[in-house]
Parts: C-alpha cells; sequence; structure tokens
C-alpha cells in the first residue's frame, strides 16, 4: 500500500457495551431500569467524555467499540431519555446535599468529585449530545477515531440458537439493519454476543458483509489448523470472514480483580454505597420509592484490603494509581510486542476485548485509565499502535485459512454457562418458537396492514426472547425471577400472537399494546425469518 | 333460562372478580394480555367456577409455558468438548403407533434408552455408526446432559425403547453435531513452518470475562449481566436489609 509503519506491533481495544432491553412503560421506578441509568452515568457518558478530551487536546486515537442493538434502542428511546434525564437530575440533587453534608469531613473531596462528575455528566446528556449518546459514538466514528460494530440483534446465543439458522440469520439481518440506520454505514465487524462461536455463524455473517468477529484465545488457537500466528494474526474462515483471537495476557491483567488492576486498594470500593449506609430518613427520596435500598452511585471507600475495614477513598490517590497502570500495560504490551516482532514475519496484533460496563461502573477508574493509556502510547513510544481489526484486514489482506473453534468467553470457555441446569428448559421453546415463526414468514409472505403488525411484533417478542442475559441471569442465581419472567412473558406474547394469527382473529388492542411495550426495532420486516427454501424459490 | 340467567350473572361476578383481581398488580396489562387468547376460548369454563377473591395484595401471576408442543421431535445441542444436551417430545401419537405396531402393551413392556452414536466421518444411516453407547433414562424424563466424552467427534441421538430380549426400538433420531476441540489440532499446514515460541506464554485459561471477575469481586453478591453488577438491586419479593 505503500504506507510506512513505524509501529512493530498493533494493539486493538475492544469495548463491548451492551445491557438487555430493559424499558419497562407499565411501571415508573422498575429496578431493572437503573441498570441503564447506572451504566449512562458511570461508564457510557464517562468514555465519550474521555474521546472528547483527547479530540479537544489533539491527540489520535482509535478504538473498537461494539455497541448491541439493544442498547443503540434504549439510547434512541424516547421514554428512557426522559425517565434518565429525571433520574439524573435526583443524583444531581443528591451530590448538592452530599457536598454540603460530608463539610469538614475525610468523604469531602469525594463528595465534590460526585457532584462535579453529575454536573459535566448533565452537560455531556443535554448539551453534547441531546440526549441521545448513540449521536455521541456516531461522531466520533465519524471523525475515524471509533470503529463501531454491531452485535446480535438481542444478544443472542447464537451456538445455541443454530438448530434454527434463520433465527440466527434475524438476530443478524436485524442488528445490521438497525446499525446502518444510527451510524449510517453497514457495520464492518461484529461482536459475537459472549464471544460465542459455532461453525455455520461465520457463513451466516457473511451474507451479511459482515468482514470479522471476535473469540475468545482458544476459538482461534484450537481452529482446524493450528494458526501460525497463534492469536497475533487473525485467520479467515473458510467463508472468507476474519476471526480475530482474543490476546490472554492483556485480558487477565485488566479482567481479573485478583492479579489485575482494578482489586488495587487505592481504587474505589464498589460495594459500599451511600444508598446502603446512610439513615434511611436521609436516604429515602433517592432509593426505590418501595424503601427497597439500593446503589445511589456515591461511594465513599476505597478497596483498602481484602478484609472488611474500609478507608476513605482518595480521588488524587487513585489517579495516580490509574496512571501508574495505565504506564504499566503500555510497558508489557511493549515487550509483549517487541517479542513477537522477533519471531514472526509480520507485526503482530494484540486484541484486548472488555466489557464496556467494567469501566467506570465495575472500575470507577476504568475511563481514567483508558485516557492515560492512550495519551501515554501516542507520547511515550513508537513500538505499538492502537488499531481496529479492519484496519488491520486493509493492511494485512492475506491471512491463514482455518475453522475456528466452537467456543465462547464464559466460565470454562464453551456453553455450559448458558447451557446448564438452571436454564436449560429454554431452548426447547426458543426453537419450537424460531421454527413457528418462520412458518409464519413463509405462509404468510406478502402480509400487509394489521397482520403485516402482528407479524412483526412475533418476531420482536422472540428476539427479545432469545436474550442471551436471561439465561446468564438464570445460571448467576440472583435477580432469577426476573430473567425467568421476560424468557417466558416474551414466549407467550409470541405463542399467543402465532395463534391469533393462524386463526385470523387479530385483536389489535393487545397488538397495540405490544407494540407500544415491547417497541424494540420499530423498523423489523419479519420476512427476515424466511426459510431458505422459500427464498430461492421466490428469487427462482 | 335459570341457567343462562346463573351463567349471566357469573359472568359478571367473574368480570368485577377479574377487575379486582388485576388492579393492584404491578404490570397487569401484560400480564392479562398474555393470557388474552386463554380468556376468550375458555369463558364458559371460566365462568362456572369463578377464582376465590385474593386475600391480600397477590404475587405476580405465574406464567406457564405449554408442558407439550403436539411435536415429535429430538433435538441435541453441545455444551462443552465432553457434553452434549438433548432435549424431546414423544406426542400420545406416537405412543399409540408404537403399540400398534409392536403389540398392545409393547409400550409398558419395554424401556426408554438414548443412545448415543459417534458418526464422526460417516455419512450415518442408522447402521454404520463408528460406536455407541446407550443411557438408561426413566420414563418421566424429557431431557438430558449426556458425558459423550470425547473432543471433536461428531454425535447422533435416537430416543428409543428396548425390549426385555434387548432389542431396540428408535422412537426419534436428532439432529448431527459435533463437539468442540479442547487442544491445539494436529493438522499443520504443509507449507508452513511450525512457530513454537508463538504459544510459550499461553496456558487454558479459560473465561476472564465476566462471569470471573464477578466471581472474585462479587462472592456470591447479586450480579447483572455482563459486568454490571450490584448487590443492592432486589426483586420487591427479596427481603430488604
Amino acid at each position: 500500500m505503500g504506507v510506512f509503519h513505524l509501529a512493530r506491533g498493533y494493539l486493538a481495544l475492544v469495548l463491548h457495551a451492551h445491557l438487555p432491553y430493559v424499558r419497562h412503560p407499565e411501571h415508573e421506578h422498575f429496578l431493572e431500569e437503573r441498570w441503564f441509568y447506572e451504566a449512562v452515568t458511570e461508564t457510557y457518558i464517562p468514555l465519550l467524555q474521555v474521546f472528547e478530551r483527547l479530540e479537544r487536546d489533539g491527540v489520535p486515537f482509535r478504538l473498537t467499540v461494539s455497541l448491541s442493538p439493544p442498547l443503540v434502542s434504549m439510547f434512541t428511546d424516547p421514554l428512557l431519555q426522559e425517565r434518565y434525564t429525571k433520574h439524573l437530575d435526583r443524583l444531581i440533587e443528591l451530590s448538592n446535599r452530599e457536598a454540603e453534608r460530608t463539610r469538614g469531613t475525610p468523604f469531602h473531596d469525594t463528595a465534590l468529585m460526585y457532584q462535579h462528575n453529575f454536573h459535566a455528566a448533565r452537560r455531556t446528556w443535554h448539551d453534547t449530545y441531546g440526549r441521545n449518546l448513540a449521536r455521541g459514538f456516531r461522531r466520533f466514528q465519524d471523525a475515524g477515531r471509533l470503529e463501531l460494530t454491531t452485535c446480535a440483534a438481542t444478544h443472542g446465543f447464537l451456538p445455541l440458537l443454530m438448530v434454527n439458522p434463520e433465527a440466527v440469520r434475524a438476530q443478524v439481518a436485524v442488528a445490521v439493519d438497525l446499525h446502518r440506520r444510527h451510524f449510517g454505514v453497514a457495520p464492518r465487524g461484529i461482536w459475537l454476543p459472549e464471544c460465542a462461536y459455532a461453525p455455520g455463524v461465520d457463513q451466516i455473517l457473511n451474507e451479511f458483509g459482515i468482514k470479522f468477529f471476535f473469540t475468545d484465545t482458544h476459538g482461534v488457537l484450537y481452529a482446524s489448523h493450528r494458526p501460525r500466528y497463534g492469536v497475533f494474526a487473525p485467520l479467515y474462515c473458510p467463508s472468507g470472514v476474519a476471526v480475530f483471537g482474543r490476546d490472554t495476557e492483556s485480558s487477565r491483567q485488566v479482567w481479573s480483580a485478583k492479579e489485575g488492576y482494578p482489586g488495587d486498594f487505592d481504587y474505589r470500593e464498589f460495594y459500599r454505597d451511600i444508598g446502603f449506609d446512610l439513615d434511611f430518613g436521609y436516604i429515602k427520596p433517592y432509593i426505590h420509592p418501595d424503601g427497597i435500598r439500593l446503589h445511589t452511585g456515591i461511594k465513599y471507600y476505597r478497596i483498602t484490603g481484602t478484609g472488611d475495614h474500609k478507608e476513605p477513598y482518595v480521588p488524587a490517590r487513585a489517579v495516580e494509581k490509574a496512571a501508574i497502570h495505565a504506564a504499566n500495560f503500555m510497558f508489557n504490551r511493549q515487550l509483549q510486542v517487541d517479542y513477537l516482532s522477533g519471531i514472526m514475519d509480520r507485526p503482530p496484533v494484540i486484541v484486548a476485548p472488555y466489557d464496556a460496563e467494567l469501566f467506570g461502573h465495575w472500575w470507577f477508574e476504568g475511563p481514567q485509565w483508558l485516557e492515560f493509556l492512550i495519551r501515554k502510547m501516542h507520547y511515550d513510544q513508537d513500538t505499538v499502535e492502537l488499531i481496529t481489526p479492519g484496519d488491520y484486514l486493509e493492511r494485512f489482506r492475506c491471512n491463514q485459512v482455518a475453522v475456528p473453534c466452537a467456543s465462547s468467553w464464559g466460565n470454562k470457555g464453551y456453553n455450559e454457562v448458558w447451557l446448564c441446569r438452571a436454564n436449560d428448559w429454554i431452548y426447547r421453546h426458543l426453537h419450537l418458537a424460531a421454527a413457528r415463526m418462520t412458518g409464519l414468514a413463509d405462509d404468510y409472505p406478502s402480509a400487509g396492514g394489521l397482520l403485516r403488525r402482528a407479524l412483526n411484533q412475533a418476531a420482536r417478542e422472540l428476539l427479545l426472547a432469545q436474550s442471551s442475559d436471561w439465561a446468564f441471569i438464570m445460571n448467576t442465581g440472583t435477580m432469577v425471577d426476573y430473567a425467568v419472567r421476560r424468557t417466558k412473558k416474551h414466549l407467550l406474547n409470541f405463542l399467543g400472537l402465532e395463534r391469533q394469527i393462524r386463526e385470523h382473529r387479530l385483536e389489535e388492542g393487545w397488538l397495540a399494546w405490544l407494540e407500544e411495550t415491547n417497541n424494540i426495532f420499530p423498523d423489523l420486516d419479519y420476512s427476515c425469518y424466511r426459510s431458505s427454501r422459500e427464498k430461492a424459490a421466490r428469487a427462482g | 333460562m335459570t341457567i343462562s340467567l346463573s351463567l349471566f350473572l357469573g359472568a359478571v361476578l367473574a368480570a368485577a372478580l377479574l377487575v379486582i383481581f388485576l388492579r393492584p398488580f404491578r404490570r397487569p396489562a401484560g400480564m392479562a394480555k398474555t393470557a388474552g387468547p386463554a380468556f376468550n376460548e375458555e369463558m364458559a369454563a371460566e365462568l362456572a367456577v369463578p377464582p376465590p377473591p385474593p386475600a391480600k395484595k397477590p404475587a405476580v401471576p405465574a406464567l406457564e409455558l405449554p408442558a407439550a408442543y403436539g411435536l415429535d421431535r429430538l433435538v441435541l445441542l453441545v455444551r462443552d468438548p465432553y457434553w452434549l444436551y438433548a432435549y424431546w417430545e414423544i406426542t400420545a401419537t406416537k405412543q399409540e403407533e408404537f403399540d400398534r405396531t409392536y403389540g398392545v402393551s409393547a409400550w409398558q413392556a419395554t424401556r426408554p434408552v438414548l443412545r448415543v452414536y459417534d458418526v464422526t466421518g460417516i455419512e450415518f444411516n442408522g447402521q454404520n455408526a463408528n460406536s455407541y453407547i446407550d443411557i438408561n433414562i426413566n420414563e418421566q424424563a424429557d431431557n438430558w446432559h449426556i458425558p459423550a466424552g470425547r473432543p471433536n467427534r461428531s454425535f447422533c441421538l435416537d430416543l428409543g425403547r428396548r425390549f426385555p430380549d434387548g432389542r431396540f426400538v428408535t422412537l426419534l433420531r436428532s439432529n448431527l453435531v459435533t463437539t468442540p476441540r479442547d487442544d491445539l489440532s494436529e493438522c499443520l499446514d504443509e507449507q508452513w513452518m511450525w512457530i513454537e515460541g508463538l504459544y510459550r506464554t499461553y496456558r487454558p485459561q479459560y473465561g476472564i470475562s465476566s462471569p470471573l471477575i464477578l466471581e472474585e469481586m462479587g462472592a456470591g453478591a447479586g450480579v447483572l449481566p455482563l459486568g454490571i453488577s450490584s448487590p443492592g438491586w432486589r426483586g420487591a419479593d427479596q427481603d430488604i436489609n
């Protein structure tokens, strides 16, 4: 290509941002909606602010951010925008009161930090992005700073849905369509939910023009043919779609609470929140109206040590640690690249994917760490260059061919987290519903009016039932009731709609109510469920 | 006349109870609508026995998925390199058909068996499996976790009945699946040289992701999907500290 590259290796940082679709118009204070609010305040806004500061200071960077379709749908939903606005206002009010209350205590600096952060969040939310954070991510995509990838429509666990290839095809089709509508271009890459791959999935990705996806380390290492460069170069599946494998070393440094950075004793302690610690009468207006204590996001302690004793958080010390850890991470990547480039005949690419919500929500200092890392990489070295997988593939078009190994990034590396005794019962229903959805799409090929609406809503209910989040939560053993109810409710909605369609007795009132309540994917076209056989017949 | 009058009164009563029953729910519309089709169809039966009024604020109503779909099927899934999972449904029709073919009490006289065929590298026709193992299961089972025990092999499953004389009759046959590898492939591309050093630092380290960090940090506290975790968010039906 004639481009001169100084760097001897590449680092592909990938942030996968996802939350299940938790929008509940039926109730003003729905606990699970707070997942979204907390992640907005603690993760998505802080990340966008990092990008803004880097841009302002003229520090170039290149990151990959995967935005799941449910998350994009929540970013752009007027009801959730309205509710988050109120939520943030209450949080600001609380932080104002806290700034007063803590005066003269060791917590005062931290209280001022929260007050400042939340006010800044309000400016970002209202003034910079007009309450729609999807605009923020698009802005940095258009500026050439982010490569945005999509994810399956509702984060379905694709290997376990492959019993009905049409269901996987629809998960991809709906995601790609939504991504294009919100970000103006088709995604080059996809984050497979839970990094879960099985042979055959790549062929469906290829149908939608997707060029690359990610697997866990062993997805690439255990490929059908031993990969010459390990996980430090992508493979091509026989379908032509590239796969990038996760680097173990860089993952562990960030992910592991014990060995990794987030467990440092100077960092903020997640579990000591004033929602639990403060006097009930004082905190009552800021927790759930039913008096259920919950995380407000204001936490005054640092991890301190392994025991229960906790010392006050000192923001300045934590910032210093984030800088030290960024330098350490960079140093280790330089060593890695130095070593690898000595034994490889092309520059290695280190793929370091993380759940975006780790940054800020779990690891409060994570966004600061990321900012330090990017600045240091720009100013202090030229061994490692930030790259996205799409860019890498443009520079290195020739890659080894092999079939990746079926795998996931969940506990034990395969499908067990999502297929165990706690959740195995869901698959008989999910598979049956998927088969029936394809039956409907085949039998009603060009429906209009009310029938079309019912078919589209049936597809939405099926998609929502397929979220891998429900199976995951059932496995973790907490909030199980919510996950079970969501699974059953969407399945029952689907079965009810299917029956009404088959029996030609659609209830418009109910349909309208479902459309209003489970309003994800307004542009969905149910014909994406048509079977390949039917499609071929129609094309011929 | 009397019957229709009492039916009418019953209808009024049931409707009133329904209103009372649904009002305190947080999510009345969703629940009611979910059950929508059933209400329409089973009106008469519902009216004859109106539900007793709830004593106090009721729990959220249970959602019940169909126990069966009237479809004979046996579906095989891969869990990991060593385990498979299967679920199935056998309709009454299938059962009757079995009795018609093999004698009136054939079903009673036989025992259910899962036959797990290793069909790696072959075009399976029911007879030519590389090997198979039988797993005796109980009559009530409609799913099973199967220790296939072999990575990178292909499997197919029969659900059948075994006669006292050992004869096995297939009722349902599953789809074919292949277990994943759990080690490096022995297939090295001929033209390429193997670079040992690349693997120097690799030790299998599965699941360094949300599940792991949550285990480490969470100590069993409440966990939200994908790294979002918050032990304080509890359902209203759980204890409050």
